[in-house]
């Protein structure tokens, strides 16, 4: 390699530094391979250098965007910092990480807020209640999610105890036997894998919001790997790659840091618009079922609400709306989002005491 | 019903003075204009990479903005067959890569029955060529040559992980094993295609083998070349017209923002319809090109046209309130 090229491989690892420095993760094989495609390139403007090195680099389009900063920064000096994104991405970028107090375990033990009923001495650790008296919720959760996890498909697989005759197989089967078919294989349908989305209210009126609740969150995205999960206030976050991490405290710890919107208003219409706009879109229609935690207290329009309430339930298998104040004797849907969402709703479950959070067990087991 | 489908556009031809190599990346672009599709200077020289580096390209992006496109226009430029694999969930291998045409051997056995001669080679010939049905994979790799196929994985998104992972191993060294038969190794490996409209995110190490490229709606000036390329008897004050509208559009909440097929599309339909000038009113009787919702459509009857066609998005006032 000539003086110039080594001088090229130098800066560009220099670069490559920069990136993984960002949080930007380029291994080694990567590496490797773009500076291999540096040199099928002939003339070597910056424009082709950086479009080289990016289509070797980056792996989705969040990703090209951090690309193209770091580029600008690395070799033009300029620091863009309207553009940082915000959350866990941004302070990542930003050296600011850790800077956040509050965890989630903080939250969800701090004083009630504002829409905490009077009614019976609730107490906020639904936990401790859910452990005197039932299955220890570990076994709970992985019961339902492995109900939950399929449904029969319309296609069929192989299978000794099937029901129908599979003919296809059973002729190859048989070939060796001539024509005669004389064991038949036999076929089932196959099952489909359910996705699960979940949308949690962590607003102000969310407050109460209990650990067992998070829990099966918890539980279900990481029994349920194509599941997706979602927090909202006013603002949409998915937290679904916080929740990968093993242990359940890295996981609220995760979570707590890059949601930075925990007990502000209400935008359960926008939350949904994001919904339909995204994520819903994504997988097929049959296989989607959304889960929906809120007490239905709104900052935003009800019209809002129903209106995308009615798109979503066009786009999904089911909805459940989970009410943690549905269950307390003298609860009402008094809220006006909770009103406005309720025709859509096909399963509405309580999640307010021992008891009803047996019936929220139950009644998820049979959707 | 056969939903694996993979269609030979057309024979290739042996041509002796066109080498059909991409090498020059300005010549890229000027081919892929010729042939109507205006590609951008990232796109010509991911293309060029995955000649050069014999790696798959993976294009992600919104639903119409011309991913498959590429590869069909690819197949073209290069004169080459196109082979499509379209992925669904539950897309397994025997669909993808190749299947015993049970039938034919069946068939062939009864004949072989009759003939004693026949009967002797029977063992040696029922698992022939003959009766291997080539799904798309398996084709690519055979694809004779002189030139290499275009193999495009459309909607990979929609197929499973499983399947990524089998895939995986396909495309890592293009080749195939048939344990009745031998390993077929790609002559020349096929430029492989992988689109995703990002329904979920892929899995790493399939990424981590494709070049990448997020392709984006076009900007205005881009839009407006693809009109004029395509629909070259269309006024291109009219074409610089719809192109300024439909950036406009796009900035408009819509449940399905309209990409480059519904501006053909469009475009087509003002064309057929001897249209020079957009109104609110064309734009509202034609707003079925465009947006394929009922509440999208509504959304447009209420948003204020004037405005809109002056360059102005209306705000999200319809049904949301920002806070």
């Amino acid at each position: 390699m000539s003086a110039s090229g080594a001088a090229i491989v130098a800066r560009t690892l220099g670069f490559f530094a920069r990136l993984r420095d960002a949080g930007l993760p380029v291994p080694p094989a990567r590496s490797v391979d773009a500076l291999k495609a540096l040199t099928v390139i002939d003339s070597l403007d910056e424009r082709d250098y950086r479009l080289t090195l990016r289509v070797n680099v980056v792996a989705s389009r969040e990703q090209e965007q951090v690309f193209d900063r770091i580029f600008d920064e690395h070799f033009h000096g300029a620091s863009d910092t309207r553009r940082v994104p915000r959350g866990i991405r941004g302070e990542v970028m930003q050296g600011r990480l850790g800077h956040h107090e509050k965890t989630l375990d903080q939250e969800v033990t701090a004083d009630p807020g504002q829409f905490t009923p009077q009614d019976v001495g609730r107490e906020l650790d639904l936990l401790a209640r859910w452990d005197s008296d039932a299955p220890p919720l570990e076994a709970v959760i992985r019961d339902l999610a492995r109900r939950l996890a399929t449904r029969p498909s319309r296609r069929t697989q192989a299978d000794r105890r099937g029901a129908r005759v599979d003919l296809r197989r059973s002729i190859r089967r048989n070939t060796r036997h001539g024509l005669e078919l004389v064991d038949l294989t036999r076929s089932a349908r196959r099952q489909r894998r359910t996705r699960l989305v979940m949308l949690c209210d962590v607003s102000g009126s969310m407050d109460t919001f209990n650990p067992f609740l998070l829990r099966l969150m918890l539980g279900l995205q990481q029994l349920m790997k194509n599941s997706r999960t979602l927090v909202f206030s006013t603002h949409v976050t998915d937290i679904t790659a916080a929740l990968r991490t093993r242990s359940v405290a890295d996981s609220l710890r995760e979570v707590g840091m890059q949601v930075s919107h925990w007990s502000g208003g209400t935008d359960i219409g926008g939350a949904l618009a994001r919904l339909n706009r995204g994520i819903v879109r994504e997988g097929s229609a049959g296989s989607t079922v959304v889960i929906v935690i809120s007490d239905g207290y709104d900052n935003g329009r009800a019209e809002h609400v129903a209106h995308e309430m009615a798109q979503l339930q066009r786009h999904v298998r089911k909805i459940v709306w989970i009410n943690p104040m549905y269950g307390a004797t003298t609860f009402q849907v008094r809220a006006a989002g909770m009103k406005a969402a309720l025709p859509y709703v096909d399963h509405f479950l309580p999640a307010f005491d021992a008891r009803s959070l047996q019936v929220l067990v139950r009644g998820l087991g049979m959707i | 019903m056969q939903s694996t489908h993979y269609c030979l556009h057309r024979m290739p031809e042996v041509r002796m003075s066109d080498p059909f190599v991409l090498d020059d990346i300005s010549s890229i672009q000027q081919r892929f204009a010729d042939l109507g599709y205006v590609a951008d200077r990232a796109l010509a020289l991911t293309l060029k990479l995955a000649g050069d580096l014999q790696k798959p390209i993976l294009l992600e992006g919104e639903a119409g903005v011309g991913k498959t496109e590429v590869a069909k226009v690819l197949a073209d430029v290069l004169d080459t067959p196109l082979i499509r694999l379209q992925c669904y969930e539950g897309l397994d291998a025997n669909h993808a890569l190749y299947e015993w045409n049970y039938a034919r051997q069946i068939l062939h056995i009864r004949m072989a029955e009759h003939d004693a001669a026949a009967r002797a080679t029977l063992e040696a010939t029922i698992f022939d060529d003959r009766f291997l049905l080539n799904r798309p994979l398996l084709a690519a790799i055979r694809h004779p040559g002189p030139r290499p196929a275009v193999l495009l994985i459309d909607e990979i998104d929609r197929a499973d992980e499983e399947f990524e992972a089998f895939l995986l191993e396909v495309l890592s060294d293009y080749q195939v094993t048939v344990p009745e038969i031998g390993t077929f190794k790609a002559v020349q490996p096929p430029y492989v295609i992988l689109t995703s409209n990002r329904t979920r995110e892929l899995n790493d190490a399939l990424k981590r083998r494709c070049l990448y490229l997020w392709v984006d709606y076009p900007g205005a000036d881009k839009e407006r070349e693809i009109i004029l390329r395509r629909l070259p008897a269309l006024d291109a004050t009219l074409a610089a017209r719809i192109a300024t509208t439909m950036q406009t559009l796009r900035r408009i909440d819509f449940y399905k923002r309209p990409g480059i097929a519904e501006t053909l599309d469009w475009s087509r339909a003002l064309l057929g319809l001897g249209i020079a000038e957009v109104t609110p009113d064309v734009l509202l009787d034609t707003a079925g090109v465009l947006l394929k919702h009922r509440d999208d459509i509504v959304r447009l009857h209420d948003a204020d046209l004037e405005r809109l066609l002056a360059g102005e998005a209306p705000a999200t006032t319809t049904s949301h309130q920002v806070y």
